[in-house]
């Protein structure tokens, strides 16, 4: 794992670097709680009694939710602010709101296949134009 | 945050059946569901960061579905890379590796150097960045202790216990024995099929059986002395009260003490060596003549009728008057009441007569006793 390659003065300042940010995500406590990552470590085989490997996977799961939760945000407000051409349809209150069609395509960018379920019967109002829900 | 209003959350899980099916027994009950709702309140307070006011059930169930996919897969992963490194318990190469692979699809800074080394792979300074970007967002509430044990109990090896192990091919590490007293000997009791009070009775009952049969038997044999019944009783067993009354294992009577066979002894010696049998048994056989054979025999021989079961056994050597005898026995039906009966008596003369005729007609029989 360790092949050569890198530079010898770079490999330690990694070596530092990685260091360093272990020892800090034991300061950085992670949305994703620790217990609900170690059970799902703990079922899948892996074996650590770190913390820090713990918070690490957290970390990085955080970080790829908050791509995609950002993603999704941004495919939200790009189909708000997507011109409309009826105005009496145009909702007096922009509420960005995470629905599945933004989802599905945030994830589609992450190389997650996410298809909303035609039937579904997600709410009053699904099955509509988006623009024209009465979002809540 | 508002979390889309109050939808049923129920229905939306069948949103994601897709994804649930790569996780083992998604279904399983409490636990699932528990870690469920916890991934799903993580992955709202991550949206609400990410600058969203509100999001829908069913988004969010996929979300967090995708959330538990992903640290699934990466805990695969690593775990992976240890167990082919040679390890159990997996180390922060195998992390990064497992991340490497997890991103690979989506592209990151150096992905494409494969010699990298993985201190300095983009993945982790991402992360990093990341991490010094966003401010610390922890969970909204405490979580409650998961209704699941995280760790096994392990066994305490020998090496803890501080015990020597049996032998030098047993590695300090492996797991003790159990106490000695639970594989060395395990005593065993018989089941008592029953219990010892209805033993008990039963042992009385076989006892007075024993005596009550034994009592019959003496009253028995103090009839036949009386009756002067040899036969009977000396075929009824062949054991020890056979033997117990057999008269010629007895000690011999001191002379004049009894009286005996007056019919043998005074008139024989004159005639010479040669016995007739008629005259031997003549008072015998006159008495059979006349009906009355005991009261004549202790009238006028006084011989005692005790003493005749010794006639019995020197004609019970002819297998003929054996054959006979037991027949007109009719076996052990008759033989308890036999003596009571006065038929009974008339066929004993009879017998007795009998007897007296065959042994005339094969003397040389009598003459081997």
């Amino acid at each position: 794992m360790n092949s050569s390659g890198a530079g010898g003065d770079g490999k330690h300042d990694d070596d530092s670097a990685l260091a360093e940010f272990l020892s800090s995500l034991m300061d950085y406590t992670p949305t994703i709680p620790d217990e609900l990552v170690e059970h799902y470590l703990a079922r899948s085989g892996f074996q650590c009694p770190d913390l820090r490997l713990t918070r690490l996977v957290a970390v990085a799961a955080q970080k790829f939710i908050t791509d995609v939760a950002s993603d999704a945000l941004q495919h939200c407000k790009a189909r708000l602010s997507a011109p409309v051409k009826d105005k009496s349809k145009q909702p007096k209150e922009k509420k960005l709101i995470l629905t599945m069609d933004d989802l599905s395509k945030a994830l589609r960018e992450n190389g997650v296949n996410l298809k909303h379920q035609e039937y579904f019967a997600d709410s009053p109002s699904t099955g509509m134009d988006p623009s024209t829900r009465e979002e809540n | 945050m508002n979390d889309g209003g109050k939808e049923s959350g129920q229905d939306n899980q069948n949103n994601n059946s897709t994804k649930k099916s790569s996780l083992p027994s998604p279904s399983s009950g409490g636990a699932d569901d528990f870690s469920r709702s916890i991934a799903k309140i993580a992955v709202s307070q991550v949206c609400e960061s990410a600058g969203f006011h509100g999001s829908r059930h069913s988004a969010l169930d996929s979300l967090a579905d995708i959330l538990i996919q992903y640290i699934h897969d990466l805990s695969k992963a690593s775990h992976f890379y240890a167990n082919l490194s040679g390890r159990t318990a997996c180390n922060v190469f195998d992390i990064i590796q497992g991340l490497k692979d997890l991103e690979a699809p989506r592209g990151f800074p150096g992905a494409s150097d494969i010699h990298q080394c993985a201190v300095g792979s983009g993945v982790i300074k991402e992360i990093t960045r990341f991490v010094d970007t966003y401010e610390e967002n922890p969970f909204a509430r405490p979580v409650p202790s998961f209704p699941i044990a995280r760790q096994p109990k392990p066994i305490t090896s020998f090496a803890q216990v501080g015990e020597a192990t049996a032998g030098k091919h047993i590695p300090d590490w492996l797991p003790v024995f159990p106490d000695q007293h639970t594989y060395i000997h395990t005593p065993v009791w018989k089941e008592r099929t029953s219990d010892p009070k209805a033993d008990k009775i039963e042992q009385v009952r076989q006892r007075r059986k024993a005596e009550g049969s034994l009592l019959g038997l003496q009253q028995r044999l103090a009839c036949n002395g009386a009756a002067m019944s040899a036969p009977a009783v000396d075929y009824i067993g062949k054991g020890k009260q056979v033997v117990g009354s057999n008269p010629f294992l007895a000690p011999p009577l001191p002379p004049g003490e009894k009286q005996v066979s007056e019919v043998v002894v005074p008139d024989e010696p004159a005639e010479g060596k040669r016995v007739s049998i008629l005259e031997t048994f003549a008072p015998a056989i006159e008495a059979a003549k006349q009906g009355s054979f005991i009261p004549n025999v202790s009238l006028k021989n006084r011989v005692l009728p005790s003493k005749r079961p010794t006639v019995h056994f020197k004609f019970g050597v002819d297998k003929n008057s054996i054959a006979m005898q037991v027949s007109s026995v009719a076996a052990g039906a008759k033989r308890d009441t036999w003596f009571l009966r006065d038929d009974e008596k008339d066929d004993k003369k009879r017998r007795a007569e009998m007897i007296l005729k065959e042994s005339m007609e094969k003397p040389d029989g009598l003459a081997q006793l």
